[in-house]
């Protein structure tokens, strides 16, 4: 494959190829975001 | 041998409170009762009796489960009133026994429901069985006890929670697929014969590995959940 | 702990550069270099994603199974240790839930091209399906628990968790199955090695990624904990300044 058939969305398998790979890392950065969004606002112990 | 006394005893307290009241069987009875009637008005069963045979074992069930559930958020509130729980907690008797006493009534409680329930299920979905009724017997009795053993357990663990009563059925419905799976696998194959008796033998024996597992997981969990805090 | 902090954070950010870096690798290998499956084409290559997060998403559930048992073998001897194996538990929960619900989405986007469905009910989407039910109703039930319960309550529904999944894979199995046997282990049919490269960067890839986020997960519940114990002491030294 390359980058000009990665995008061809002709095809049913074709898209659901692009979904996944997108998809995941959506998903898999969100939930790190969501990590570091709770990290920055939750002061850490004062010692 | 007290053990046994103790479980005794419990049961016979829950069999009194509920004679004096029984708002938990007449509740349950007239809820499953409207889940088979909706379901008869939604699925037509009469027109199509083989259909009806092939779904009527799913929906038997799924009516059973839903109406527990509705008793089962009641079964420990009896035991919250007036701290009845703390007593509990700092009797002597071992805490299983107060389980295992609660799964008994309810038990019971449930059979006496389905007992009213499985002739007016027959008539309403003009129910033919075509296997071995007898079977029934022995699929339903196992059945409800996985229901009913998971249920006490996960109702007196979401017993303080806030919304317990939204709790419960989101706990014991994923735990309790695979015995519903067995269940309705069991049921359908005695009211089709489509199953051969070697199909349906290996459901029921599954069926009673699941209630020997659960239980025994539930008497050893129970102080825990019982002492949570 | 405060000597330990910069060291902990420069390998946090090392390992996530590293994580990141096979994980583009990886891609590139599942996309461009491996060669196109001869009878799916190249819908198979959503396989890389797939297998890792299927694999991966069966193994934090023993995490978090460990992490349960001992909290509750630690609650009443050493309630500290029990604090830290509760976060373990939860992290790792939240990763199983992450992991199962990607393999469970991946595995719908390649059924319905390959198969023609998105879903059948067959025993490894029903006992993954159930398992992903199983995680979440977890986390509702830490959610939904009184202050100072959700760990006890969560190890209990833990525990029964580990024992349901078994069996609803056991009995669904030989019910009925449309789903390819696994391609590892000892009965699996084998993967030509021209399709190793994809694979294992993948899964190396993922593994390390998931590493990271259950272990960032931990650490942010480790924050929240102390936290609030911190708060919980200054509320007890405001209670005692205020009479005589």
């Amino acid at each position: 494959m390359t980058w000009h058939s990665f995008f061809d969305f002709s095809t049913m398998g074709h898209r659901h190829i692009v979904f996944v790979y997108a998809g995941v890392w959506i998903a898999q950065g969100a939930y790190l975001a969501w990590i570091a969004w709770n990290w920055a606002h939750i002061k850490g112990i004062r010692r | 041998m007290t053990y046994l006394r103790h479980i005794l005893d419990h049961l016979l307290k829950d069999l009194r409170l509920e004679w004096r009241s029984r708002d938990s069987i007449n509740g349950m009875l007239f809820f499953a009762l409207l889940v088979v009637v909706i379901c008869g008005l939604a699925f037509d069963p009469t027109s199509y009796p083989t259909t009806t045979r092939q779904i009527a074992g799913g929906i038997l069930w799924v009516a059973l489960l839903f109406a527990s559930i509705t008793a089962l958020n009641q079964a420990w509130n009896r035991e919250l009133r007036n701290q009845v729980l703390e007593a509990q907690r700092m009797a002597p008797a071992p805490a299983s026994a107060l389980f295992l006493g609660k799964v008994i009534a309810n038990m019971l409680f449930v059979l006496v429901v389905e007992a009213v329930l499985a002739p007016i299920f027959i008539i309403f979905f003009n129910l033919h069985v075509l296997g071995n009724i007898w079977l029934l017997a022995l699929i339903l009795p196992l059945g409800t006890w996985a229901l009913v053993v998971n249920g006490t357990f996960f109702a007196a663990l979401g017993l303080r929670a806030r919304n317990r009563e939204l709790l419960l059925p989101l706990l014991l419905l994923p735990i309790s697929l695979p015995a519903l799976l067995a269940m309705v696998q069991a049921t359908t194959g005695v009211l089709t014969a489509d199953l051969d008796s070697i199909q349906i033998n290996t459901w029921i024996k599954q069926l009673a590995g699941y209630d020997i597992i659960f239980t025994t997981v539930g008497i050893l969990l129970f102080e825990t959940v019982l002492n949570a805090e | 702990m405060e000597q330990r902090t910069p060291t902990l954070r420069s390998v946090a950010w090392l390992w996530f550069g590293i994580t990141i870096a096979v994980l583009v690798v990886g891609f590139r290998q599942a996309i461009f270099l491996v060669p196109a499956e001869a009878t799916m084409g190249d819908v198979q290559r959503i396989f890389y994603y797939h297998l890792p997060h299927a694999v991966l998403g069966l193994i934090f559930p023993y995490v978090n199974l460990i992490a349960s048992l001992a909290f509750l073998f630690w609650r009443r001897r050493d309630p500290l240790n029990a604090l830290t194996a509760d976060a373990l538990a939860v992290a790792a929960a939240e990763v199983t839930v992450l992991y199962v619900g990607i393999c469970l989405a991946t595995g719908m986007l390649w059924g319905k091209p390959a198969w023609g469905i998105w879903w059948a009910w067959d025993a490894r989407l029903t006992s993954e399906l159930l398992l992903w039910l199983l995680y979440v109703s977890y986390l509702l039930l830490r959610r939904y628990s009184p202050t100072g319960q959700a760990g006890t309550l969560g190890a209990v529904l833990s525990v029964f968790a580990a024992i349901d999944v078994p069996i609803v894979y056991m009995s669904i199995q030989w019910w009925r199955t449309q789903h390819p046997a696994p391609v590892f282990g000892p009965n699996g049919g084998g993967v030509d090695p021209r399709f190793y490269p994809a694979i294992l960067w993948n899964m190396a890839g993922w593994l390390m990624w998931g590493i990271l986020i259950m272990l960032f997960r931990f650490a942010l519940e480790r924050r929240r904990q102390l936290a609030e114990q911190e708060a919980a002491l200054h509320a007890i030294e405001a209670s005692l300044e205020i009479p005589q």
